[in-house]
């Protein structure tokens, strides 16, 4: 498991938005295996973005949200130049929180919204295989537990934070 | 102010989505009648201050000026390499980042990865006015306005020279616009370099579209309005439909020599007077400017160097809409000139010329900086600016 410790307070404030954002709902329910009453048709998607970076790692974010009345569980994510990209969680509280790779589905409960920012839970690059260079966007494979995806793309936006030191030498 | 507003708002709600963002437009146009009583007891002051990145026109040209502005220039840093995309594709690219990022802080919402998206409330009439130079044009493959030529007296600077991308920025609130110029700047970084950024600041006069320039005399006497003001903006001789051409200008003002001269001298190389900005051949503010005028002895009012008479239109192709501000950035301190007009070649350019030549004004003006831009048309919901040049 690789994992941090990290002051996740002012992190966590510093990605809330403070406008009522619009839901843009992304064509991430029109993927070829999307069918009616999967997961992939109850995701809908809005502010995504991923961070720019040249090479080594780096993460995406967005808010996710559930418009069906059964649970999504996001079960892997790829893209088209075969990186590694794991889901990433918060885990324990206070000072004491650390992020560490998700153990299982990136669950969201029916009609709930999961925020993945800087400083929470976000997708991870861990080794790009080619550059993400701001202005463009990469698109995403998001696969779901009951087998279906959908393709959602990530605006990369240059950004200076999620500087998380994450050490890939620590014990899981 | 309030009569030439109405005419504009209805159009470009069309373009626009929540009802926020209505009301927004139309207290936005309003800019200048915000002091007016009805203005305020109607509009809920929640409202206040939004405009429509979406629209016939890009917002923060025709529309009422803001009381500040921040002009930036970037030049694009191509990204080489086989897996990249073509030049015309990184312009499009960035076309679309800086269409998201205005029509986000123009909603009071901050852009994606913004450390500060608070900062982006309320808007404040806050504008992003998107132009492109002809490099830029060229490398797209569409699209003529050329570049500005030299003028007799230019004195020019390099770093306020032609750049390939413009963003004019205008919001009342100068917090406001910090924010934004910092959340856009931060997206280009790393795809262009600045080439300069401009500060200025203005407040109309009450009742006015003027404002004092830093001369002390009243800027923006017969600015074209209403319907004249869209003709001489996106009128015939346009290089695209809905968009139009900015002339940017940088006049650094000699103000220690200007303190020696009396304010005869000073209305008698304007040709308007200082006090009240009434032409030397009328009485009021908005007398016509009568160079035939004569006084007692037989003498034009006016004299033929002064600035109104080259500035005065020859025909009304000529016509330019002036939407300058003051700067002083702590070195220096003068106008930011800036007009807006369909055909620089036929207005522009010519009056400039003759200004150049001969204004009696320049013996305390120095052209420091001088560009021309193509000022791309108003942006489809959902589309980005520029895309007509790409489609």
């Amino acid at each position: 498991m690789t994992a941090l410790v990290l002051g996740f307070g002012l992190l966590l404030t510093g990605c809330a938005q403070s406008a009522p954002a619009t839901e843009q709902s992304s064509a991430s329910a029109t993927s070829t295996t999307a069918q009616q009453g999967t997961q992939a048709q109850a995701l809908t998607t809005s502010d995504t973005w991923a961070k720019a970076a040249e090479t080594g790692m780096s993460a995406a974010f967005g808010k996710l949200h559930n418009s069906a009345d059964y649970p999504v569980e996001l079960h892997q994510v790829t893209d088209a130049q075969g990186d590694e990209i794991q889901l990433h969680e918060m885990a324990g509280s206070g000072q004491d929180m650390s992020m560490k790779q998700l153990e299982g589905d990136l669950v969201i409960a029916p009609g709930a919204e999961v925020e993945l920012a800087p400083g929470g839970n976000h997708l991870m690059f861990m080794d790009l295989k080619e550059p993400l260079v701001a202005a463009q966007s990469i698109t995403l494979n998001l696969e779901f537990s009951d087998g279906s995806s959908t393709t959602v793309d990530f605006p990369i936006r240059n950004f200076d934070g999620a500087k998380e030191n994450y050490d890939e030498h620590a014990g899981h | 102010m309030s009569t030439q507003d109405t005419s504009l708002p209805r159009r470009l709600l069309l373009g626009s989505t929540a009802a926020a963002a209505a009301g927004g437009l139309l207290t936005g146009f309003g800019a200048g009648s915000l002091r007016s009583a009805q203005a305020t007891t109607q509009i809920p002051a929640t409202e206040l201050g939004y405009r429509s990145f979406y629209g016939q026109y890009q917002s923060g040209i025709i529309d009422a000026q803001q009381e500040h502005a921040v002009f930036i220039g970037w030049d694009m840093r191509w990204r080489e390499g086989s897996k990249n995309q073509s030049k015309k594709q990184q312009v499009q690219a960035l076309l679309q980042m800086i269409s998201d990022d205005a029509a986000r802080l123009m909603s009071g919402r901050g852009v994606l990865a913004d450390t500060e998206p608070e900062m982006a409330q309320p808007p404040s009439e806050l504008t992003l006015t998107v132009g492109l130079g002809q490099s830029l044009l060229d490398v797209i493959g569409q699209g003529t306005v050329g570049s500005m030529p030299a003028f007799a007296n230019d004195e020019l600077e390099e770093q306020y020279q032609q750049s390939d991308l413009l963003i004019q920025f205008c919001s009342q609130d100068p917090t406001v616009l910090h924010h934004a110029v910092r959340a856009v700047s931060k997206n280009l970084r790393q795809l262009t370099t600045r080439r300069f950024v401009q500060t200025g600041f203005m407040r109309t006069m009450p009742g006015a579209d003027t404002f004092r320039n830093l001369f002390g005399q009243v800027d923006g006497v017969n600015n074209p309005a209403d319907q004249a003001r869209e003709q001489a903006v996106f009128g015939e001789g346009s290089w695209i439909p809905n968009g139009t051409t900015l002339a940017l200008r940088r006049f650094e003002m000699d103000l220690d020599r200007w303190d020696e001269v009396d304010v005869t001298g000073r209305d008698f190389a304007l040709g308007r007077r200082q006090s009240d900005g009434s032409p030397l051949s009328g009485t009021s503010v908005n007398d016509p400017v009568d160079l035939t005028a004569e006084n007692e002895l037989g003498l034009p009012r006016i004299a033929a160097n002064a600035h109104v008479a080259l500035a005065k239109p020859g025909h009304g192709g000529e016509t330019i809409h002036r939407r300058g501000y003051n700067f002083d950035d702590g070195q220096h301190a003068g106008l930011l000139f800036a007009s807006y007009q369909s055909d620089p070649r036929s207005s522009f350019i010519p009056v400039q010329h003759r200004l150049a030549a001969a204004d009696a004004l320049n013996t305390w003006l120095k052209p420091v900086g001088s560009a021309l831009y193509a000022i791309l048309p108003g942006v489809d919901e959902g589309g980005y600016v520029g895309q007509q040049l790409f489609s």
